[in-house]
């Protein structure tokens, strides 16, 4: 019987070691049916403002995937996003950008570490916990602004370092996506923190045993997930240079979703950050791709909606066969 | 060293579990180069007194010596630090990671490149194949998941892997639950050869012919409290089965 079992896991277990080539060939597909289909797709305009949409998804998608990978969820990261817009415009327009960029992100350091504290401490689900982070910072920034927009009107320093063109339709933010990427993806794979990463979310009794302090792991990914999320909140608004409280509402299941799409296990132990980043691309793809095929708006979630479903249960396959 | 002198020794300890009282005034030692089997029923605080003493969860009461130095654990990553390596009854490895990343998991070797510090990969693979060779198990690859791997073969990785990293105290919890009767005889050898290579080993188990062909000498736990302690010259294994059966003690 063993014997059976292991052949057949042969060619799957050679799969499993590129966890990211399910979601490279589903962006491909679409990429090209998108290309076929929409005469204006395949153009370096319309491909670098994809590049935008999907870094901002994309960050916040990196910081979801690390944290989930440790086995624990954040949802507050849409309100975060929201949040670190308000608070970047407000100081930005009173004192030097970078400095308003700092604090901004130290302050949705903050929320993160919040949230792992919340989650821990009252030992309740971090999908519970971040859900009433979410509806809580989305509630009081809806109340405080009375549900209004405000414009930022500041120096251009962080502007420039992060998202205005830098030529042919490219800007920072894609750059900084991309180096994001290649950070957190060899933090993950190449360091001993990225093994802590995947023992804790892996099997969280085993990790403790072995002497990984499981609670600081868990506690330091729900803050690079808030930052994460903090960070491309900034973005978005420097982008647009106005804020409003309804920024990115549910933004946070996109992301979920990318991570999922991109091989992260809901569950934990297990997961990609180039898978994230495909995943992330994959969403942007299709979200585009609509548009220009002239599809309504709704089809957008319809279709995420049919992916996700099938990614997950790939992984559950996977997981079943292989692991 | 004095060989007479015991490795550890866990004086009066006691443990609450809210209202339960999982461990009672337990007293026990072991020696060098010994294998202890600690025996007792279901529930008798076999796992409690064990974890204690690797560092899971500190006693109510009660002191721990190490090397007759009192010793005070506040994670089981000071209890490693020690020596103390413990493969534990829930199983010691993560499943849907590859071999050997669990083999160092916690101590990961690396190498630096300028400031920054890299899991060197390549002396993971190449220490852990070695171990997996030693330990006698076929796999392709450190690299596979441990996952594919049957009982015996994790316990056997186990139990590598605490020798690789220098144990002085092996703890087994229930090393042979769900293995077949090849794989048992396996890990009996591994015992062995883990205590001639000096270090001491505590095995614990329902089964006392598990235990019996390698124990020196057997502690029992009867509901938090200790009903026995003798050698095996004292009892034959069909006695001692009596006694955790009947849970009489000999004390
Ligand atoms: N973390 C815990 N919280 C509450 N009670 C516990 C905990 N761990 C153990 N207990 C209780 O302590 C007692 C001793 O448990 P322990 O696991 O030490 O027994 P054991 O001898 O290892 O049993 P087994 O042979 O079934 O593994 C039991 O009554 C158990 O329910
Ligand atoms: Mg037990």
């Amino acid at each position: 019987m063993r014997r059976v079992t292991r052949n057949i896991s042969l060619p799957l277990s050679q799969i499993r070691r590129w966890p990211e080539f399910g979601v490279i060939l589903a962006f491909s597909t679409i990429f090209i049916f998108f290309s076929v289909l929409a005469p204006m797709f395949f153009t370096i305009r319309n491909l670098t403002g994809i590049f935008t949409i999907v870094s901002e998804l994309g960050i916040m998608t990196i910081g979801i995937a690390f944290l989930m990978i440790a086995g624990e969820f954040d949802l507050s990261v849409s309100s975060v996003y929201a949040f670190a817009g308000f608070i970047f415009v407000t100081l930005g327009n009173s004192i030097n950008s970078l400095l308003a960029l700092i604090i901004t992100l130290v302050a949705a350091g903050c929320i993160g570490f919040l949230n792992g504290t919340i989650t821990m401490r009252a030992r309740i689900p971090s999908f519970i916990a971040t859900l009433g982070m979410m509806m809580f910072i989305r509630g009081i920034m809806m109340a405080i602004t009375g549900g209004r927009t405000v414009a930022y009107h500041g120096d251009l320093i962080v502007p420039t370092l992060l998202t205005r063109f830098i030529g042919h339709g490219f800007r920072p933010s894609h750059v900084w996506f991309v180096a994001l990427t290649v950070l957190f993806s060899l933090i993950l794979t190449r360091t001993r923190y990225g093994n802590w990463v995947f023992a804790t979310g892996g099997r969280k009794e085993v990790a403790r045993s072995m002497g990984v302090n499981i609670n600081r792991v868990k506690l330091i990914n729900f803050i690079i997930s808030s930052l994460m999320a903090g960070l491309a909140g900034s973005i978005a608004i420097n982008r647009f240079s106005v804020a409003n409280p309804s920024f990115g509402i549910g933004m946070e299941l996109e992301a979920i979703a990318s991570a999922v799409i991109g091989g992260t296990f809901l569950t934990g132990g297990h997961g990609t950050i180039i898978g994230a980043f495909f995943g992330a691309f994959l969403m942007g793809t299709i979200r585009i791709g609509l548009i220009m095929v002239g599809a309504p708006a709704y089809w957008y979630m319809a279709f995420v909606g049919a992916i996700v479903i099938i990614a997950a249960t790939i992984n559950i396959k996977l997981r079943r066969l292989e692991m | 060293m004095q060989r007479d002198l015991p490795l550890v020794r866990m004086a009066n300890i006691s443990k609450w579990f809210g209202a339960v009282q999982a461990l009672n005034n337990v007293s026990i030692e072991v020696r060098h180069k010994e294998v202890l089997g600690l025996l007792g029923d279901n529930g008798a605080g076999k796992s409690t007194l064990i974890k204690i003493l690797a560092g899971v969860f500190p006693p109510d009461e009660g002191e721990i010596y190490f090397n007759e130095e009192p010793v005070k654990f506040s994670s089981p990553k000071e209890a490693r630090a020690r020596g103390i390596e413990t493969v534990h009854q829930e199983l010691s490895l993560v499943n849907i990671m590859t071999i050997s990343r669990n083999f160092f998991l916690g101590r990961e070797p690396t190498r630096r490149i300028g400031s920054i510090s890299l899991l060197d990969k390549k002396k993971m693979d190449e220490e852990c194949s070695r171990v997996i060779g030693e330990v006698g198990i076929r796999v392709r690859s450190p690299n596979e998941y441990v996952s594919i791997l049957s009982g015996g073969e994790r316990q056997a990785i186990s139990i590598g892997r605490a020798m690789y990293f220098g144990a002085k105290l092996l703890i087994l919890d229930e090393p042979m639950t769900a293995l077949s009767v090849k794989e048992t005889r396996k890990v009996i050898e591994h015992i062995e050869e883990a205590r001639e290579s000096g270090a001491s080993v505590i095995f614990i188990t329902h089964n006392v012919y598990h235990v019996y062909p390698v124990a020196d000498r057997f502690v029992m736990l009867n509901k938090g409290v200790k009903t026995g302690e003798f050698g095996k010259e004292e009892h034959e294994a069909e006695e001692i089965i009596e006694m955790v059966a009947s849970s009489e003690g000999v004390l």
